[in-house]
């Protein structure tokens, strides 16, 4: 089996009707905001296909981490998460990392970890494609130059 | 290799329980035939496997929601639900308090689901009943399924004894209950499917 591991919070974002009902909570508690209020919000926008969702989720899983040192290893991972499908591989591998260093044998974790370095190989060959791509494209278009100055002489 | 997956009937199934009653471990032992003594970290909100099975010859796949059995995770339980056709309860047997706390977890269960989904009560670490002994008797756990109208049996993911046994019963159950299996053809396609029923519950959000 060569599949790619599961991260099941990563592909199965809220209903909007969900995602309000978190909302309206946290929204409701204002300034006095209780962490499982907070953190159940943060969890949905993590969750979400839209991207200001993920960012605002992360911001307030930053502010969870940094307050509330009991919910670290789940911030860890749903920092991981929410920085992955952001597209910041590099936050979400150090996150990733973070938990990994504590919990060793986290298979949640471990499957996040392949997630993030296929992502990072991925994206790593298409930039090794567009870069090869633009130096044969500098290459022609060098040679071309050379060859008419060198009529031109 | 996709298209052939995709063809086959998608069935959903939860994990349910208290934290530390083996959920991860049953699933990673009848998934992976693996068990590890030593990897016992809490899930974090909710885990996910797949597993193809046959009952009565025709293949199914098996969506299996492992969840995490901590406090702290159940104000979110009910997005978890959405879509499943059956729900793994599962608690400890040398465990009185994990026991005690099934009537929640059927609550829960009832709760969020319709009266179609198959409810399956699993008594795991039945290798510590020789060891240390046993928390809860075999007949308790029976009436405690009964009472809800569900089905039972006891199993040890560090053995493997009895493993496979809740998945394809509740399978079975599944199939017993919504699904078409026997008239061939016509049957054609079962109308379980992987997609959403859209209607899903709403989170209960208590502010505690």
């Amino acid at each position: 089996m060569t599949q790619l591991p599961y991260a099941i919070d990563a592909e199965t974002p809220l209903n909007p009707a969900e995602l309000n009902v978190l909302k309206a909570q946290y929204e409701k508690e204002g300034d006095m905001v209780g962490v499982q209020t907070k953190f159940n919000y943060a969890w949905g926008l993590v969750k979400s296909n839209v991207r200001a969702d993920q960012h605002l989720g992360v911001m307030l899983l930053s502010e969870i981490f940094r307050t509330s040192p009991e919910r670290r290893r789940e911030c860890l991972y749903y920092l991981a998460l929410g920085n992955y499908k952001l597209g910041n591989y590099g936050e979400a591998r150090r996150y990733n990392d973070l938990l990994l260093d504590k919990e060793p044998h986290n298979l949640q974790a471990s499957n996040l970890g392949a997630l993030i370095d296929d992502k990072v190989a991925k994206e790593g060959l298409m930039g090794v494609a567009i870069i090869s791509g633009v130096a044969v494209a500098a290459g022609v278009i060098g040679g071309v130059l050379l060859r008419n100055l060198g009529r031109k002489r | 290799m996709a298209s052939d997956d995709d063809s086959l009937a998608t069935l959903k199934v939860l994990l349910i329980g208290p934290s530390g009653a083996g959920k991860s471990a049953l699933l990673i032992r009848y998934c992976d035939d693996e068990f590890d003594s030593e990897s016992s970290t809490a899930t974090i909100g909710i885990d996910f496997k797949i597993k193809k099975l046959s009952v009565r010859g025709k293949p199914y796949r098996l969506t299996l929601f492992d969840t995490a059995g901590q406090e702290r995770f159940r104000t979110l339980s009910t997005s978890f639900y959405r879509g499943a056709h059956g729900v793994l309860l599962v608690y400890d047997i040398s465990s009185r308090a994990s026991f005690l706390s099934m009537e929640k977890w059927f609550e829960e269960a009832e709760n969020n689901t319709g009266p179609d989904v198959v409810l399956y009560l699993v008594g795991t670490k039945l290798d510590k009943a020789e060891v240390v002994g046993r928390a809860v008797s075999t007949e308790e756990g029976e009436e405690l399924a009964r009472q809800h109208g569900a089905l039972f049996c006891e199993v040890s993911a560090k053995t493997g004894e009895e493993v496979r046994r809740p998945f394809v019963e509740v399978v079975d159950g599944i199939i017993r209950k919504g699904l078409d299996v026997g008239s061939g053809r016509t049957g054609g396609t079962v109308k379980v499917g992987a997609d959403e029923e859209g209607q899903g519950g709403y989170l209960s959000v208590c502010a505690c």
